[in-house]
């Protein structure tokens, strides 16, 4: 029971599955992306929600700021949960144990990049693998922020983290971020896509459509994070627009290997105005780094050229 | 919350937002809603502010912008109407002040002293079009 | 709806059957299960009764036991009868989710097939995954044998399950010894098991969207020290149910079960202490030695969590002399269970002489003989009044003779 939102005032009369007064930092854009994931849907929702900001911020007791099923066991297995509530419904539902009102469930599975590109990489592979009726997104901010900022590997190349600092003798982090997309969809997934919440009618258009998708279903969010990006806590949509923008997060989905991009920015924004805004990469713009920033310019144009050319070829 | 002795916390530490059975929870407003003390929206995180934003319905076109993007779920919207501030959840973040598309604009940040009367007797004029060069 | 099963009067099990069948009969709703030696026949065989109609359930085969553990606590959260199966290597990859099962108070049920921890790597049975699990706050039962298998797990469900109880259970087993040998085993038939273990009634189940439940909240420290009492508090209570459940099997089964089991007790001088398999040989020890004049008991905790520290300090009220005999690496200590053991003797107004004993490691038989040596050491500790040898023993060791603490020769 997707419901079916043509525009903002139809969706503002969604009602409200996830309350304020829970702890994440002034302007966190984990926060919108999961109001519009659970009020995106008339679906009764059993969410598993891996160790992070989101967990730790969202039911430190005696509250939750959940209005629907939740559930945190820990860091790395919120996929296996997911993946097991999702059986349990169909024996309860074989055996005729199953609530009335628990008719129309979807499970969701929310895990930061830590819990999801490291620590719950190898459940979360396996979860999918078995093919589990749940969605999995993962609030992408680059960063372990609940812990106080250390690189993950989704940290980007030249980011200045707790554990990765930059310094006269370090450009701060010197991997690559992983392709968490390509790997899930390499796993078969019926449905990959990554979203940004400053494109709020694209987000809830993936998030529904992953929903309602039988089998594993994965959502890689971009996650602006204001304390560990350093920018100020109003930015955030500022933020997420650069990004989508100048192609540093660009909005495609894969559904059964099919390719689908589905924002072309108009007016493409150099990555070098995307990085100038984020206190992570103040470092790069010092004389000396330019070849890092030129550098990323350049995997960035080749990655939207490899995008097109895969929406070309899976849909001839 | 009190603090209660170990004989009262609940079992398993688990908490229910709900005082009562929930039936049709996507159709029943906050307002309608039987909120238990375990559920944050008994809560408050007014005292975060530093800054507050401050809503003048007279230029609103309820565009609901600041509605989506409240990471704090504290735009209070009705029937597809912009209503106000939830002042015991807003942070302060600024963010639906940033989003708000009118000229002048409907919501702006303010010192978190300010008095509301005050601020809107002394809205900002439309801004001019700055002339592209 | 699942085939029913026939079984015989008496059928010849080794000690994984006999849990898989119990978990059969028990209709187990989710099995989460990653397979590890000797554990392995036990998830083997249910998913033989799951692919042939005799259980109506699912298997989720997941990719360790740290995610089968995982779905295990999510899939009771949600409302289903689950169970899973480790040894060693496996339950220690479990641990962190050990803790979560029991601090949210969901009874899963592990079948425990008892196995040594690496380093060295060793598939054979001893206690040092039980011993690793001990804090983790579930209830812990003990068998010594494959008809004792098949009755604590389906006395498992119902304990864990009780509305009083709300705990995860562990059933431990002896690796190889008893989980791949085979003896008699008295099952019921389908009709009568399900009946004693009862339809699952979920709790705060997470597919209730009537009652929206959080799990899993974090408390810190203003709340978390009230959680973990009452968490104590319910595990020490469990003691009643456990203690009901057994009556209640016995009337129906006349098996008799006891929080501390004794033998031969009645007018024994001396007494050993100790778990699993090595119960049933110290019971044929002692029937020998009795020939010779030696008045040997044998006492053991069936209920290892929560620890019957009382019904212990009854059990040896009248003994001279004790060793305790521990299965597991103490890792610079005396043995856990000389230590618990000792502790609840303490205050009684005998003061018997206790002694430990590191034996059987890794799988490393213990023969009758070892047993009446060992025996034969209590009887001179019992007649001196007093240690005639060092507190703590290795016994059925190769090399010089190891030992710790030579009270007397320190003096
Ligand atoms: S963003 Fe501005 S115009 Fe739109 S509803 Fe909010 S206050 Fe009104
Ligand atoms: S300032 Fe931030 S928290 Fe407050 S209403 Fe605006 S967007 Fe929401």
């Amino acid at each position: 029971m997707s419901k079916i939102i043509k525009n903002l005032k139809q969706f503002s009369t969604a009602n409200e599955r996830l309350e304020g007064a829970h702890l994440l930092c002034p302007g966190c854009a984990h926060s919108i992306i999961v109001r519009e994931l659970v009020n995106c849907t008339d679906h009764n929702l059993v969410i598993a929600n891996a160790t992070g900001c989101m967990e730790v911020c969202t039911a430190v007791y005696p509250y939750t700021a959940w209005d629907t099923s939740w559930i945190h066991i820990g860091f790395e297995n919120a996929a296996t949960s997911a993946g097991a509530i999702a059986e349990t419904y169909k024996v309860l539902e074989r055996k005729g144990r199953l609530n009335k009102n628990a008719e129309n469930t979807k499970v969701l599975a929310i895990g930061g990049d830590g819990a999801t590109y490291d620590i719950g990489f190898q459940f979360l592979s396996g979860a999918v693998e078995r093919g589990h009726d749940f969605t999995y997104v993962c609030l992408d901010n680059e960063v372990y922020a609940n812990t106080g900022g250390q690189r993950s590997s989704s940290t980007p190349v030249g980011a200045s983290t707790t554990t990765t600092p930059a310094g006269s003798q370090s450009i701060g982090n010197k991997t690559t971020k992983k392709d968490m997309i390509g790997i899930m969809a390499a796993h078969g997934a019926p449905y990959v896509a990554q979203v940004a919440p400053n494109k709020w009618k694209d987000m809830i258009m993936k998030f529904q459509k992953a929903l309602e998708i039988n089998g594993p279903t994965f959502v890689n969010a971009m996650s602006a994070c204001t304390t560990e990006w350093r920018f100020p806590s109003h930015q955030t949509i500022t933020v997420s627009d650069l990004a989508t923008d100048s192609l540093a997060f660009p909005l495609y989905e894969i559904e059964n290997g099919v390719y689908t991009i589905n924002y072309r920015p108009k007016n493409i924004v150099p990555i070098k105005d995307y990085l100038a805004i984020q206190g992570r990469f103040k470092h790069l713009f010092k004389p000396g780094n330019e070849h890092i920033i030129e550098e990323w310019q350049k995997r960035v144009d080749k990655k939207w050229v490899q995008l097109q050319k895969m929406e070309e070829m899976t849909n001839s | 919350m009190a603090n209660v002795g170990w004989d009262e916390v609940n079992d398993a530490a688990l908490l229910n937002p709900f005082e009562n059975s929930m039936q049709d929870l996507v159709n029943t407003a906050q307002s309608d809603r039987d909120y238990s003390l375990f559920s944050s929206f008994s809560a408050s995180t007014a005292s975060w502010r530093v800054v507050k934003p401050i809503y003048n319905s007279d230029v609103c076109i309820h565009c609901q912008n600041c509605w989506v993007y409240c990471p704090d779920s504290a735009i209070l919207s009705e029937e597809k109407k912009m209503q106000g501030i939830d002042y015991d959840h807003c942070k302060g973040c600024g963010i639906c002040a940033d989003v708000c598309p009118t000229n002048p604009k409907s919501l702006i940040m303010y010192e978190e002293a300010t008095v509301e009367d005050s601020a809107l007797a002394s809205w900002p004029e439309k801004k001019k079009k700055e002339k592209k060069a | 709806m699942s085939k029913e099963y026939v079984l015989k009067e008496v059928e010849f099990w080794d000690g994984a059957m006999a849990s898989s069948q119990a978990l059969r009969q028990a209709e187990v709703d989710i099995m989460a299960a990653y397979p590890i030696t000797p554990s392995t026949p036990i998830i083997q065989n249910y998913a033989d009764y799951l692919s042939n109609g005799y259980v109506d359930g699912e298997y989720i085969r997941t990719e360790s036991e740290h995610a089968a553990m995982s779905a295990c606590v999510a899939a009771s959260a949600a409302g289903a009868r689950v169970t899973t199966a480790t040894s060693s290597q496996g339950f220690a990859l479990m641990i962190e989710v050990l803790y979560q099962a029991s601090g949210m108070r969901l009874p899963v049920v592990l079948n425990v097939a008892n196995r040594a921890l690496a380093a060295p790597l060793n598939v054979n049975g001893d206690h040092s995954d039980l011993y690793l699990g001990r804090d983790a706050g579930w209830i812990n039962l003990c068998t010594f044998n494959q008809q004792e298998v098949y009755d604590m797990t389906l006395m498992s469900f119902k304990i864990g399950e009780h509305k009083n109880v709300r705990l995860p259970v562990m059933v431990h087993q002896d690796g190889f010894i008893c989980s791949h040998t085979a003896q008699n085993v008295a099952p019921l038939q389908d009709d009568v098991a399900r009946k004693f273990v009862g339809d699952f009634e979920a709790v705060d189940s997470l597919l209730d969207f009537a009652r929206p439940v959080t799990y899993g909240a974090q408390t810190e420290e203003d709340w978390h020290f009230e959680h973990k009492a009452k968490q104590h508090k319910a595990i020490m209570d469990s003691i009643n149910v456990i203690e009901d459940t057994f009556e209640e099997f016995e009337k129906l089964t006349g098996r008799k079960y006891n929080a501390v089991e004794s033998y031969m007790m009645e007018d024994a001088e001396i007494a050993i202490v100790a778990l699993g398999t090595t119960i049933e040989s110290s019971i044929e020890a002692a029937r020998q030695l009795r020939e010779e004049g030696i008045k040997v008991g044998i006492v053991a905790p069936r209920v290892f969590r929560p620890f019957p520290y009382d019904k212990i300090a009854d059990a040896l009220k009248n003994v001279k002399a004790i060793g305790i005999l521990d299965r597991s690496s103490p890792g610079g200590a005396l043995g856990m269970l000389f230590n618990e053991v000792t502790a609840a003797i303490y205050t009684n107004d005998t003061k018997p002489v206790i002694n430990n004993y590191i034996y059987g490691l890794g799988g490393r038989d213990t023969t009758i003989a070892d047993l009446k040596q060992i025996a034969k050491e209590i009887q001179a500790n019992a007649d001196a009044g007093k240690l005639t040898t060092p507190v703590q023993q290795f016994s059925g060791l190769r090399g010089p003779k190891l030992s710790f603490f030579d009270m007397e020769s320190s003096k």
